[in-house]
């Protein structure tokens, strides 16, 4: 049977992965089983195309994750908020990063009129009104994948407003610094961009920046040239 | 850690991910230049794993599985609730509209969330959605309470969790109609544990577990 093979080969297949883990070094299960202390919590999409801790280049113990339908962020999705209560609150991470990506289905639907049928309808929701809201622009580019790609930009800018509105986020904020962020992961070439949302603000960050800022309480770190300066916010 | 020294820890972190990143890109693109071409084109994946958000089980890596393998759903203590519409529509859509082949549950030794439901303590926005375990355990009481050893009592708990998610993965409108039709998705329950990095199939009797839940839950019409 075809389908039994396809299942028989995640279990032969983690077997060899374990097999070789041990072998690379000992310690490493032992370690794992001691606990967990990531520093990165992963907002994504359940796409198969986007593993996070693999396209991350990380290793198990690095990310703690949440996937879901087209990476919506929903203020009163019980689901998404404990996973965030129990990364921030419990294990403290350092950064969180809402993920969205190019070619997603749920971007998608989002911009048909269809149904999609069942729950989902109900889902996509947030991310038809983000179309709703941004109708002008979106209308305007022709290209199909280019208007899934910008929405899909979009759905990560109102994520990460609902990110920024959590109550158990701004006290992470406030009181240790907690780093939030929306990226876009383009399947295309397999790299991630950082759209500047979040505790960054748009300006002057990312991996095609040239000046490096880190928002404080009150003031602006700049890294520039390998030194830092204080720019006090207004 | 004076702020600047933080700040500068902050950056440092955020960045080597993107470091890495680029690392794997390049090496994927070196070994198939088409690698990404294809990955644009769309996605068939065979399973849907509805795993932890735990840090330690990225699914693709414990089962060897590429991009587009495997639709992915992670949350704490990997439950699957009826009215969590963020679960239900990972299921609809992975079975309706990708038609996945084998859903899997995977839980884990060692859970944090199963271990945060068995303490008597108020856990804020927690409750609600731990509230889930503790009912796995109401369900199993007596099994439970018979096990002396809390570390295996604790495991075996974990064990029943996955079995009772099955449970209601196999009680949705989506796969039940689907495996009338077309006889998959097959659901199976595993657990991995970390000291050998190996996953255990729990064996769930999959066509047993459903013609059981269809006494009640036929949702086939």
């Amino acid at each position: 049977m075809a389908e039994e093979d396809h299942f028989l080969y995640a279990l032969s297949s983690n077997n060899a992965w374990a097999g070789y883990k041990a072998h690379q070094n000992p310690q490493f299960f032992p370690k794992l089983a001691s606990g967990q202390s990531p520093k990165i919590l992963w907002l994504g999409c359940s796409d198969s195309r986007c593993p996070e801790t693999t396209i991350l280049g990380l290793q198990p113990g690095d990310v703690f994750v949440h996937r879901n339908i087209a990476n919506i962020i929903s203020p009163t999705d019980i689901n998404t908020s404990a996973v965030i209560e129990y990364a921030v609150a419990h294990l403290k991470v350092k950064h969180v990063v809402l993920v969205g990506h190019t070619a997603c289905g749920g971007a998608a639907a989002s911009l048909s009129d269809n149904r999609v049928g069942g729950v989902l309808d109900t889902w996509l929701t947030p991310l038809k009104a983000v179309r709703y809201a941004n109708l002008e622009e979106l209308n305007a580019i022709k290209d199909d994948k280019a208007r899934a790609t910008r929405i899909a930009e979009l759905n990560v800018e109102a994520g990460v407003k609902v990110l920024m509105a959590n109550m158990t986020i701004q006290d992470a904020i406030q009181e240790r610094g907690l780093e939030v962020h929306g990226c876009l992961f383009d399947i295309g070439c397999g790299k991630i961009k950082d759209l500047g949302f979040g505790t960054k603000g748009r300006h002057g960050f990312g991996i095609n920046g040239t000046d490096e800022i880190v928002r404080g309480k009150h003031a602006q770190l700049v890294f520039r040239g390998g030194n830092a300066s204080m720019a006090v916010r207004p | 850690m004076a702020e600047k020294d933080i700040s500068r820890y902050l950056r440092q972190s955020h960045d080597r991910v993107f470091e890495h990143n680029k690392a794997w890109a390049a090496e994927k693109k070196a070994s198939d230049p088409d690698f990404f071409t294809n990955l644009s084109a769309g996605q068939s994946p065979e399973y849907l794993w509805i795993g932890c958000s735990d840090s330690r089980i990225p699914a693709e890596q414990i089962t060897g599985l590429e991009p587009g393998d495997a639709f992915v759903h992670r949350n704490i203590a990997n439950l699957v609730c009826n009215t969590d519409l963020n679960a239900m529509s990972v299921i609809t859509y992975a079975v309706q509209h990708l038609k996945v082949k084998h859903i899997v549950v995977c839980g884990h030794y060692g859970c944090g969330g199963v271990k945060a439901a068995m303490t008597a303590k108020d856990l804020g926005i927690l409750n609600p959605w731990l509230r889930n375990i503790r009912d796995v355990y109401r369900l199993h009481e007596k099994e439970l309470d018979a096990i002396e050893d809390e570390e295996a009592r604790y495991n075996r708990l974990v064990e029943l969790n996955v079995i009772e998610q099955c449970r209601n993965v196999v009680k949705t409108a989506g796969v039940q109609q689907s495996y009338a039709q077309n006889s998959f998705p097959i659901v199976h329950g595993w657990v991995f544990g970390f000291n050998d990095g190996l996953l255990k199939d729990l064996k769930v009797d999959f066509e047993g577990m459903l013609k059981d839940i269809q006494k009640i839950y036929n949702l086939t019409e």
